[in-house]
């Protein structure tokens, strides 16, 4: 007998943060930088705790160059060669602290993450992504990868419960990668009917890695500064962001014209689009779980992240956050029916 | 961890007023005139409570000279210098009473307004508007300027809660804003994530006021009259507008032709357009929580205050509210889905 849970689960687009009493000034007083400590790997982290996704378009050595920056963090995509990562840390020594290695839990990354974490030993944090964190074969590849490297960071995933959380992190996680389905183009939720609504998967999520001394990213979902600012605030860690970073000068891929209008690619890491370009096409056993669009071309990413991180700032002003570490803990959201008038857009 | 309060709350799209019987025999038979005697100012107010917004494209002087022809105020915005003001309190003496001046928290804003104040004793009221009321700073601002001007009726905001519209009154405010982030061309819900549905926000902020004695404007997210009326509905004292009284004669900035069509300029003032124009651009800390919209250009103003009057009216009748001061024990609100037969038009 199939079971109904009957609590209303909560998307970003369902609430808004009420605002409450500060003694700030101005938003220019707010501390956006916070510091960790990972369970497993006993490594530190410090910096702006967002993360640009492990997909092709927006993982990109050029994009890492410009986030670290910022002191902001980029999930660099498992395609590149080890020679393509040798360059890269040779030209860019500063971006090393702030980014991770990405690979799937098939053998052939295995390899490669080997060998470029041998290369580049600068590098401390290793992303392990797969569509489906709840298989066994997953808790098995994190414990393994655990044992092989003791002292580095892994952020594993994606899952979006806390039993799930609570597994990956016994196994050897540090940081888990919270969401499935929320993406823009993620298409995982019309073509299985599976999925968790962003805001309560992280809600639960964090309460559940936080009891165990682990940490969350959430991964998918955001479409705009506030949609990251109700992330943190309920209770992520880290905020992974792939739609909100694509089409910007540091993505990859070329910028098209169609009637007048600028244009960059930008699909799932499952999409017809990615399966073709890395696995030669669409396994007959699978259906393409991702979309791909053309989206505004945006120009330099820097503005971008100046509009995300006064957004970030401007929130905790109003929520009385002197450090975005204190956001969770001032955060009482409202639920609503509509984010924003319309009238205009 | 986080707090989720699990009551949803409601915008005015939610709701629509349920009617009820009534003995009015025409809309001719409603006052809309409302009498207020304020708190801390001990001053009186009598006129229709309705405000054009201190923003630089509606709150004008142009604006208010015919708003004040039907009693309506106007909220005008913090960017005119005094000789401007000087030549409008000169030519038009008739107004001042209907006005307000209008000031942030900077020290360059209250000495101005100081100077208009001074000048021009026949100006009561003072709107103090910043975008985040929560903060201490602007509470301490408050109580300056009501140890400054203990005459002066306060305006003073943006809030969305019942402690912090008391905390405000009780530090000398008479009129509290309340609205944060419902108006057509800002953007804070989705910069900051930050908001309060605002049918909700103005009825709890309304009992918290009138518990002390002091009133309520509903600033932003009224989108036609029918919304007015809600605010009314819902226990404002007064409504301001900004969108509905945008692209008029009376507007600031100059008309735009295109394709045929004519159009004028309407942001928000937090907007890249606005802090380009006053602060010399948007800082490197902070994003623009505001938009720049093209409006089709309505004509003059005065068929639009006519067009939200005889609304309220309308809806006064429906209510069987005599007064729009009956107008709020009048109202019950019903939840619905959708606002209109959507089959020939748009939004509202």
């Amino acid at each position: 007998m199939p079971r109904i849970d009957a609590d209303l689960k909560l998307d970003f687009k369902d609430v808004l943060l009420r605002p409450k009493r500060s003694s700030l000034k101005s938003r220019a007083e707010v501390d956006l930088e916070r510091t960790f400590t990972f369970r497993n790997s006993k490594q530190t982290y410090s910096g702006i705790p967002i993360i640009v996704a492990n997909m092709d378009t927006v993982g990109t050595f050029e994009m890492a160059a410009v986030m670290s920056q910022h002191s902001m963090f980029t999930a660099i995509h498992k395609h590149y060669s080890l020679d393509d990562w040798k360059l890269f840390a040779t030209n860019h020594p500063e971006c090393l602290q702030n980014v991770a290695v990405s690979s799937g839990s098939g053998q052939n990354d295995l390899e490669k993450m080997t060998s470029i974490l041998e290369a580049v030993p600068q590098v401390k944090f290793i992303c392990l992504d797969v569509a489906n964190g709840y298989s066994e074969h997953f808790v098995e590849f994190v414990k393994l990868v655990r044992a092989k490297f003791p002292e580095h960071t892994i952020m594993a995933g994606n899952v979006v419960t806390g039993e799930m959380v609570e597994e990956l992190i016994l196994s050897g996680a540090d940081i888990i990668k919270v969401g499935v389905g929320p993406g823009s183009v993620c298409t995982t939720r019309t073509k299985t009917g599976v999925g968790y609504p962003q805001l309560s998967a992280v809600i639960e999520c964090a309460d559940s890695a936080h009891g165990l001394k682990g940490h969350i990213i959430s991964d998918g979902g955001c479409t705009c500064p506030g949609d990251v600012a109700k992330a943190f605030g309920a209770g992520a860690d880290f905020v992974m962001l792939g739609g909100m970073f694509s089409g910007h000068t540091e993505c990859a891929g070329e910028v098209f014209e169609r009637n007048g209008r600028k244009l960059k690619l930008f699909y799932g890491m499952s999409s017809d689009t990615a399966m073709n370009k890395h696995a030669g096409g669409v396994a007959e056993y699978r259906a393409s779980e991702g979309k791909t669009v053309e989206v505004p071309y945006k120009g330099d990413v820097e503005n971008t992240i100046l509009d995300i991180l006064g957004g970030l700032r401007s929130t905790c002003t109003y929520v009385g956050a002197a450090k975005l570490k204190e956001l969770s803990r001032r955060a009482t959201f409202i639920r609503v029916t509509q984010q924003h008038n319309t009238v205009f857009s | 961890m986080p707090h989720i309060d699990n009551d949803v709350k409601l915008d005015f799209k939610d709701v629509l007023l349920r009617p009820k019987r009534s003995t009015l025999k025409s809309r001719s038979e409603v006052d809309l005139t409302r009498s207020f005697s304020f708190r801390n100012s001990k001053q009186t107010y009598s006129g229709v409570p309705i405000i054009a917004a201190n923003m630089d494209t509606v709150g004008t002087f142009e604006m208010a000279k015919v708003l004040c022809k039907f009693s309506l105020f106007t909220a005008v915005h913090k960017h005119y210098s005094l000789v401007q003001w000087q030549e409008f309190a000169g030519q038009n003496p008739d107004c001042l009473e209907h006005l307000a001046a209008s000031s942030g928290t900077g020290s360059s804003d209250f000495e101005q307004l100081e100077q208009i104040l001074e000048a021009i004793p026949q100006v009561k009221y003072i709107c103090l508007d910043v975008a985040n009321g929560y903060s201490e700073h602007f509470v301490e601002f408050v109580k300056d300027v009501r140890k400054r001007f203990p005459q002066h009726t306060i305006m003073a905001g943006n809030v969305v809660t019942g402690e912090m519209v008391e905390e405000l009154i009780l530090s000398g405010a008479d009129i509290i804003k309340v609205g944060i982030g419902p108006g057509s061309v800002c953007t804070t819900r989705k910069k900051t994530g930050v908001g309060y549905p605002q049918l909700s926000a103005v009825m709890e902020c309304a009992d918290a006021a009138h518990g002390l004695k002091g009133h309520i404007i509903s600033d932003g997210g009224c989108s036609c009259p029918g919304d007015v009326a809600k605010a009314f509905g819902a226990g404002a004292d007064f409504v301001m507008l900004g969108g509905m009284l945008a692209g008029h004669s009376e507007s600031g900035g100059e008309l735009i032709e295109r394709d045929g069509k004519k159009y004028k300029l309407f942001y928000g003032m937090s907007s890249e357009m606005a802090m380009k124009k006053y602060a010399g651009g948007v800082a490197e800390y902070r994003a623009s929580e505001g938009k720049t919209v093209e409006v089709p250009f309505k004509g003059d103003v005065e068929h639009t205050i006519r067009d939200i009057l005889g609304g309220i009216r309308s809806t006064c009748t429906y209510v069987g509210a005599a007064k729009l001061k009956e107008l709020s024990r009048r109202t019950t609100f019903i939840r619905v889905t959708q606002q209109v037969n959507p089959i020939f038009s748009e939004a509202c």
